[in-house]
C-alpha cells in the first residue's frame, strides 16, 4: 500500500450544513487507478465526502467545507480554484441515472462540446463512439444515437451517464451509489464496467451494498456519524476489521 | 488542443458566463426601475393633491347684504345669497382695479366659495354684522401655481390665469394670507367639474359597495366550489368540464365579463345600470375562479393523514372535510380571497361597459345607487384637460395603491403567520 | 319586496333550526327515544326544508315576473303590425320607467292606462308571490316535521343537500362560460345577419361611427363597408407583439436569474417586488403611458426629427410589456424550479458553467413550460384593455409604424359601449362580435397553453 501513488488526499476535512456538522476531521488518502469503496450507514457522510472531491457541495447554498483537499498534491478547496476545470478532471456519476433530455449522441457530446475537446464533427463522433464503447453501451445503442437518452432502460441510462462522464477524459470518477436504482442484472454490468475502468481511472464509489464493495474495490473506508472509523484494504476490512463497529456493520448487526 | 488554445477557450466560456449573468441582473434592474419610475412619477404628481390652498378673506357679514337677520332659521340661511359679501371681500383686495379686472378677481376663488361662507356662518352665527377672517378655497389655477405644479413664467396668453391674478396672489402670499391645509374635501366630496372641489368620496363608497357585493358572492361560492372540486368531485367527465372551465375563466380577459354583464344582467335581467350591485356581480364572476384556484391549492396542501384520521373515527366525509380539513386550509383560502378581491378592486374595463362611468356628483348611500369606483375615477379624470385633475388622478391612484398594498400585505401576513408547513 | 321576503325566509329558517334541535333534544329526554343523528342535524334538516324550496321559488319567480308583465302589457301593441320587436321593447321600458317614476320628460298620455295596468299587475304578482312562497314553506315544513318524528337519517339528508349545493357552486363556472358564449353569440348573430361575416374578417375599413343610425333602417351598402375588422386584429396583434418584445427577454432573464443565480435572500426580496408590477391596476399603467411615456416618446421623436404621435402603439405596447414581465418571470421561475436538481448536478459534474447548464440543459428541459407561460402572457396582452384604451389611440390605422396611433379589439369594444348606447343597431352588436372574436382567440390560446404547462408538470412530478 505504501508504494502506491496517492491521487487524492484530504486532511482535517470538516463539512457543515448550516449549523449542522456533517463531516468531522476526515483524513483519507486515495490511491491512483484503484477502486476505493466508501461504506457506512445512511446519513454517515459518505456522499457528502465524495461531493467535496469535485466541489459539488458548492451548489448547495448553506454548505460550508473546511480543511484541505489535495488532488495530485494541488489544493482544490480554495476560492481561486476553477471548479469547472476541476470537474473536468474529476467526473461524477449519480445515484439516480440523470441523462439530459437530449439524444444519446448529444448526451455524450455535451462534455466535449463545452470543454472544446473536439475540433470537428469527426472528432466528436469518435469521442462519442469510444466513450460509449468504454461504457459497454455502444452495441446496444449504435443504431439509435438520435433517440432521446431518457428512453433507455435504467441500467442503460446509468451506463450512458458513465459514458458521458468519461467522454471528457477525467482522471478520477466519483460514483455516488451508482447501482442503488438498478436491478441485479444491470448492477452486475456496471460492476463489470467499473472493474474495466479502474485500469484508466481512479474510482471512488459510495455504496450501500457490502457485497458490492467487496466485489469491486481494492480499498474500503468505513464512515460512521461523519467520521472515518476505518480505512484499509478491502480484504482486511471484510475479513478482519480492527474496529468493533465496522465488524458489526459488515455482519449486518446495524445499518 | 494545446494549453494556449485551451486558455483562450476557457476565457471565452467565462466571458459568456459573465455576459449571461449580466443580462439576468440588468433585466431585474430594468424591471425594478420601471416600478420605481412609475411609483415616483405617481407620488410626485399626486401628493400635492392632499393639500388644499385657501385664502384668508376679511368677510363682512352684513345683515342687509345677506338678507338675513339673527333670528333666521338654518333653512333661510341656506337659501340666502352670500355672493355679494364675497364679492366685496374680493374687490377689497385691489380697491382700484378697473371694472374689466373685477371678473378676474372673482375667479380667484372656487365657485364653491359661497357654500363655504354659508357653512362658516352656520357654525359662527355671532359674526353677523361683524367682519371675520374666513379661509376660502382658491380656484384650481391659483392652487396649482401655489403648489408649484404650474410654471408661472410662461407667456400670459398660454396660461389659464392672468398677470393681474398672479399679482394679487403674490401680494396676499407675502401677507401670509395664503394658507395650505389637509385636503379633507378630496377624501369626502363626490366628483365635480371643478378640480378644486372634486373628491373621491363617491368612488370610495362605490368601490366599497362593489367590493362588498363581490365578497359576499364570490367568497362563499368560491370556497364551496373549491371544496367540492378538491374533496368530493368524482373523477368523471362533468368534473373535468368544470375544472377546464374554472382554469379558463381565470384567464379570460376581464372585458369579456363586462360584455356578459351588459348582455345578461342589464339587458336580460333589467338590473339597474351603473350600480355597485351589478358591478359587484360582474366582478364576483370574474373573481370566482381566482378564488377557487388558491383555495384548492390550500386544501390540497392538507395532508391525507388528517382526513384518514377523522374518517377512521367514523366521521362522515362531510364532517371530516368541514371539521378537519377546511379549518386547516383557512389561512391559504383567506389570503387567496383577499388577493382575488384586490384584483377586483383594481379592475376597470368590465365596469366601463356596465355604465359605472357616469359623472357621479352625489356620494352613493346604497349598492343600488349609481356610482363610480376608484379605478374608473382614475380613468375619468385622466381624460380631463385641467391641470388640477392630473394631480387628482395621481392622488386617486395613491389611494388605490394604498388599499391594494394593505390588502396584499394582509394576505401575505395571514399566509406567513397561520399557514402550517406540512413536512 | 324581495328583500323583505328574503329576510323573512332567513328568520324562519333560523327559528326552524332551533325548533328542530330543541324538539329532538326534548323527545330524547322525555321518552328516551334514540335518534339516528345528532340533534342539530334535525335542526339543519328542518331549516333546509324551510328555506330551500322558498328560495328556489323566489329565484325563478323574480326572473319570470317581468316577462309575464311584459307579455300582458304589450299584448295590445302586438296586434299592430307596424310595431316591431325593437319598438315594443322601447315602449315597455318607457312604461316601466314611468311606473317607477324614473321617467324624465313629458309623459306620453297614450301610455298612462298601461302604466296603471302595469302597476296593478305588479301588485297582484307581488301578493301572489308572497302567498305562494309562504304556503310552500308551510307545506314543506309540515312534511319535514313528520319526517323528523319518523326518526329519519337527518345527517345523511343534510349532507346530501350540502353536496348538491357545493356542486351547484362549482357548476357556476360552467354557467358563466355559457352565459358569456350565449350573450356574445346572441348579439353577434344579429350583427352577422346585417354584415357579412366575410366582410367583417377581411374588410380593412373600420368606421362604425358612420353606421350609427337611430332606427334600424340601415342602408346595407353603408354597413358593409365600415365594419372591416382587419385593422383592429392587426393593431391588437401589433401591440401585443411590442409588449412581448419587452416582456419576454426581460421576464425570461429575470426568471432565470431568480431561479438559478440569486441567493435565497435576494430572491425573497426581488421576486415579490417584481410581482408588484402585476398587482398594479392596469388603469394606472394606462394613465402612466398616456401622460408620461407617450409625451416622452414624442419629445424624443421631435429631438431626432421623427413624427411621433402622442398616442402610439409603441408607448402602449411597451407599458403593457412592463405589466406582463412578472407573468413571464414568475412562470419561468416556477418552470425552471420544476426541472429536477439531478439534471443540474449532472451538468455541473461535467464541469459546465452555470450559463452553459442553463442554456443547454435546463432551458431545453423547461422549454414546454416556458412556451406555455409565454402563450398565457400573449393571451393577457391581447385581452388587456385599459392601457390601450388610454394610450394607443382610436384611429383604425393599418400601419406597421409603431410611432403612429393604433387601435385594438378591446379599445373598440370600450369606445362603442361606453356611456349609453341604444341596442339593436349594428354598431353596438359589432362590439359583441368583437368580444366573441376576442373570447375565442384567448380561449384557444389558454387551452393550448394550460395543456402544455400541465403536460410539462406531469413529466417531472
Amino acid at each position: 500500500m505504501k508504494n502506491q501513488k496517492i491521487k487524492i488526499s484530504t486532511k482535517n476535512l470538516n463539512v457543515f450544513y448550516g449549523a449542522k456538522q456533517a463531516l468531522f476531521d476526515v483524513n483519507l488518502e486515495l490511491e491512483e487507478k484503484k477502486v476505493t469503496a466508501l461504506i457506512g450507514p445512511s446519513g454517515c457522510g459518505k456522499s457528502t465526502y465524495i461531493r467535496c472531491l469535485n466541489r459539488m457541495n458548492d451548489v448547495i447554498d448553506i454548505c460550508k467545507v473546511e480543511g484541505s483537499i489535495k488532488i495530485d498534491g494541488q489544493e482544490i478547496n480554495k476560492k481561486d480554484v476553477d471548479v469547472n476545470l476541476l470537474r473536468e478532471k474529476v467526473g461524477m456519476v449519480f445515484q439516480k441515472p440523470n441523462p439530459f433530455p437530449k439524444s444519446i449522441y448529444d448526451n455524450i457530446a455535451y462534455g466535449p462540446r463545452i470543454h472544446g475537446l473536439a475540433d470537428n464533427k469527426n472528432d466528436l463522433d469518435q469521442i462519442v463512439e469510444s466513450s460509449l464503447k468504454k461504457a459497454a453501451l455502444w452495441d446496444e445503442v449504435k443504431d439509435r444515437l438520435n433517440q432521446p437518452g431518457t428512453g433507455l432502460s435504467g441500467g442503460q441510462q446509468q451506463r450512458l451517464c458513465i459514458a458521458r462522464t468519461i467522454s471528457i477524459n477525467p482522471e478520477v470518477i466519483l460514483m455516488d451509489e451508482p447501482c442503488s436504482a438498478l436491478d441485479p442484472i444491470a448492477t452486475a454490468k456496471i460492476e463489470e464496467l467499473i472493474d474495466d475502468l479502474k485500469k484508466t481511472y481512479t474510482i471512488v464509489i459510495v455504496t450501500h451494498s457490502m457485497s458490492q464493495a467487496a466485489r469491486v474495490s481494492q480499498n474500503t473506508g468505513f464512515f460512521h456519524l461523519g467520521k472515518i472509523l476505518e480505512f484499509n484494504l478491502t480484504e482486511k476490512i471484510f475479513k478482519n476489521p480492527d474496529n468493533k463497529l465496522t465488524q458489526d456493520y459488515i455482519t449486518g448487526r446495524f445499518g | 488542443m494545446n494549453n494556449k488554445e485551451k486558455e483562450i477557450f476557457l476565457r471565452k466560456r467565462y466571458s459568456a458566463e459573465k455576459r449571461f449573468r449580466f443580462f439576468g441582473i440588468s433585466s431585474i434592474i430594468i424591471a425594478l426601475s420601471f416600478l420605481c419610475i412609475l411609483l415616483i412619477n405617481i407620488f410626485t404628481n399626486g401628493l400635492s393633491a392632499f393639500s388644499r390652498t385657501e385664502i384668508l378673506l376679511k368677510i363682512n357679514f352684513n345683515e342687509k347684504k345677506l338678507g338675513i337677520n339673527s333670528s333666521s332659521t338654518d333653512k333661510e340661511i341656506k337659501q340666502a345669497n352670500f355672493d355679494e359679501v364675497l364679492q366685496d371681500a374680493l374687490l377689497s383686495l385691489a380697491p382700484n382695479a378697473p371694472e374689466l379686472k373685477q371678473a378676474e378677481l372673482m375667479d380667484l376663488v372656487s365657485i364653491d366659495a359661497t357654500t363655504e361662507l354659508k357653512k362658516f356662518y352656520l357654525k359662527n352665527k355671532d359674526v353677523l354684522n361683524k367682519t371675520a377672517e374666513v379661509a376660502v378655497t382658491l380656484s384650481d389655477d391659483i392652487d396649482q401655481v401655489h403648489k408649484g405644479n404650474f410654471p408661472r413664467d410662461i407667456p400670459e396668453d398660454r396660461r389659464r390665469f392672468s398677470d393681474f391674478q398672479l399679482k394679487i396672489y403674490d401680494e396676499q402670499s407675502s401677507k401670509n394670507k395664503i394658507i395650505s391645509e389637509f385636503n379633507w374635501p378630496f377624501i369626502f366630496n363626490a366628483d365635480s367639474r371643478e378640480p378644486e372641489i372634486a373628491g373621491v368620496g363617491a368612488s370610495l363608497m362605490g368601490s366599497f359597495f362593489t367590493l362588498i357585493v363581490c365578497l359576499l358572492l364570490s367568497f362563499p361560492l368560491g370556497i364551496l366550489a373549491a371544496i367540492y372540486l378538491e374533496e368530493f368531485a368524482p373523477k368523471n367527465k362533468i368534473t373535468e368540464i368544470i375544472e377546464v372551465n374554472v382554469n379558463n375563466l381565470a384567464a379570460v380577459p376581464s372585458i369579456v365579463f363586462g360584455l356578459l354583464g351588459l348582455g345578461v344582467f342589464l339587458n336580460y335581467f333589467y338590473l339597474p345600470r351603473s350600480t355597485p350591485l351589478v358591478g359587484g356581480l360582474v366582478l364576483a364572476l370574474m373573481t370566482l375562479p381566482r378564488i377557487i384556484i388558491p383555495c384548492r391549492a390550500a386544501l390540497k396542501a392538507v395532508p391525507p393523514s388528517i382526513r384518514e384520521g377523522a374518517l377512521a373515527l367514523g366521521a362522515s366525509k362531510v364532517q371530516t372535510v368541514m371539521h378537519n380539513v377546511v379549518p386547516l386550509a383557512m389561512p391559504g383560502t383567506l389570503s387567496g380571497t383577499i388577493i382575488g378581491l384586490s384584483q377586483a378592486l383594481g379592475e376597470t374595463a368590465p365596469l366601463l361597459l356596465i355604465g359605472m362611468v357616469a359623472f357621479i356628483n352625489v356620494v352613493p348611500s346604497t349598492p343600488l345607487d349609481p356610482s363610480s369606483v376608484l379605478p374608473v375615477q382614475v380613468y375619468l379624470w385622466s381624460e380631463s384637460a385641467e391641470r388640477g385633475f392630473v394631480e387628482k388622478t395621481s392622488a386617486t391612484i395613491i389611494i388605490l395603491i394604498f388599499f391594494l398594498a394593505f390588502m396584499n400585505s394582509f394576505a401575505i401576513y395571514l399566509r406567513n403567520k397561520f399557514e402550517k408547513k406540512w413536512s | 319586496m324581495n328583500l323583505t321576503i328574503l329576510s323573512l325566509i332567513a328568520v324562519f329558517s333560523l327559528s326552524c333550526y332551533f325548533f328542530g334541535k330543541s324538539k329532538v333534544l326534548k323527545q330524547t329526554k322525555i321518552s328516551g327515544k334514540k335518534f339516528h343523528s345528532l340533534p342539530e342535524y334535525y335542526g339543519y334538516y328542518l331549516a333546509a326544508w324551510c328555506g330551500l324550496p322558498a328560495l328556489i321559488i323566489l329565484f325563478f319567480w323574480s326572473f319570470s315576473e317581468l316577462y309575464i308583465v311584459k307579455l300582458f302589457i304589450l299584448s295590445d301593441f302586438r296586434a299592430d303590425p307596424s310595431i316591431d320587436e325593437n319598438k315594443l321593447n322601447l315602449i315597455f321600458s318607457e312604461i316601466k320607467s314611468i311606473a317607477e317614476k324614473n321617467f324624465s320628460g313629458t309623459i306620453p298620455q297614450n301610455l298612462v292606462p298601461y302604466v296603471e295596468k302595469f302597476l296593478s299587475l305588479n301588485k297582484i304578482l307581488e301578493l301572489s308571490k308572497f302567498a305562494v312562497i309562504f304556503s310552500a314553506i308551510i307545506f314543506s315544513l309540515s312534511f319535514a316535521y313528520s319526517q323528523i318524528l319518523k326518526n329519519i337519517r337527518a345527517r345523511e339528508s343534510v349532507e346530501k343537500v350540502i353536496r348538491v349545493v357545493m356542486f351547484l357552486c362549482a357548476a357556476i363556472a360552467v354557467f358563466t362560460t355559457f352565459g358569456i358564449v350565449l350573450s356574445l353569440l346572441f348579439e353577434s348573430i344579429k350583427f352577422f345577419t346585417a354584415v357579412s361575416i366575410f366582410d367583417f374578417i377581411t374588410g380593412t375599413n373600420w368606421a362604425p361611427g358612420r353606421a350609427f343610425v337611430r332606427d334600424a333602417s340601415v342602408q346595407t351598402a353603408d354597413v358593409e363597408n365600415v365594419f372591416g375588422a382587419v385593422p383592429l386584429f392587426w393593431g391588437t396583434f401589433f401591440i401585443a407583439m411590442i409588449a412581448m418584445c419587452v416582456a419576454v427577454p426581460i421576464g425570461l432573464f429575470s426568471g432565470i436569474f431568480m431561479a438559478e443565480y440569486a441567493s435565497r435572500k435576494i430572491r425573497r426580496i426581488v421576486k415579490p417586488l417584481i410581482e408588484v408590477l402585476a398587482g398594479i391596476p392596469t388603469v394606472v399603467y394606462g394613465f402612466f403611458a398616456a401622460l408620461t411615456v407617450g409625451p416622452f416618446f414624442r419629445t424624443i421623436g421631435e429631438a431626432v426629427g421623427l413624427n411621433v404621435s402622442s398616442e402610439s402603439a409603441l408607448a402602449a405596447g411597451m407599458i403593457m410589456g412592463v405589466m406582463i414581465i412578472p407573468y413571464v418571470s414568475s412562470l419561468t421561475d416556477d418552470v425552471i424550479n420544476a426541472v429536477p436538481v439531478s439534471l443540474r448536478e449532472g451538468s455541473y459534474a461535467m464541469g459546465a458553467t452555470k450559463s452553459e447548464t442553463i442554456k443547454k440543459v435546463i432551458l431545453p428541459a423547461a422549454l414546454p413550460g416556458i412556451v406555455g407561460s409565454i402563450l398565457l402572457a400573449i393571451s393577457r396582452a391581447v385581452g388587456e384593455t385599459m392601457i390601450v384604451v388610454m394610450a394607443a389611440g382610436l384611429g383604425a390605422n393599418l400601419t406597421i409604424n409603431p410611432l403612429e396611433a393604433s387601435t385594438t379589439i378591446t379599445t373598440q369594444i370600450v369606445t362603442i359601449l361606453i356611456g349609453d348606447q341604444s341596442f339593436n343597431n349594428p354598431k353596438t352588436q359589432a362590439a359583441f362580435a368583437l368580444g366573441l372574436t376576442l373570447f375565442f382567440f384567448t380561449l384557444v390560446i389558454n387551452i393550448i397553453a394550460l395543456n402544455i404547462v400541465k403536460k410539462f408538470r406531469e413529466k417531472y412530478e
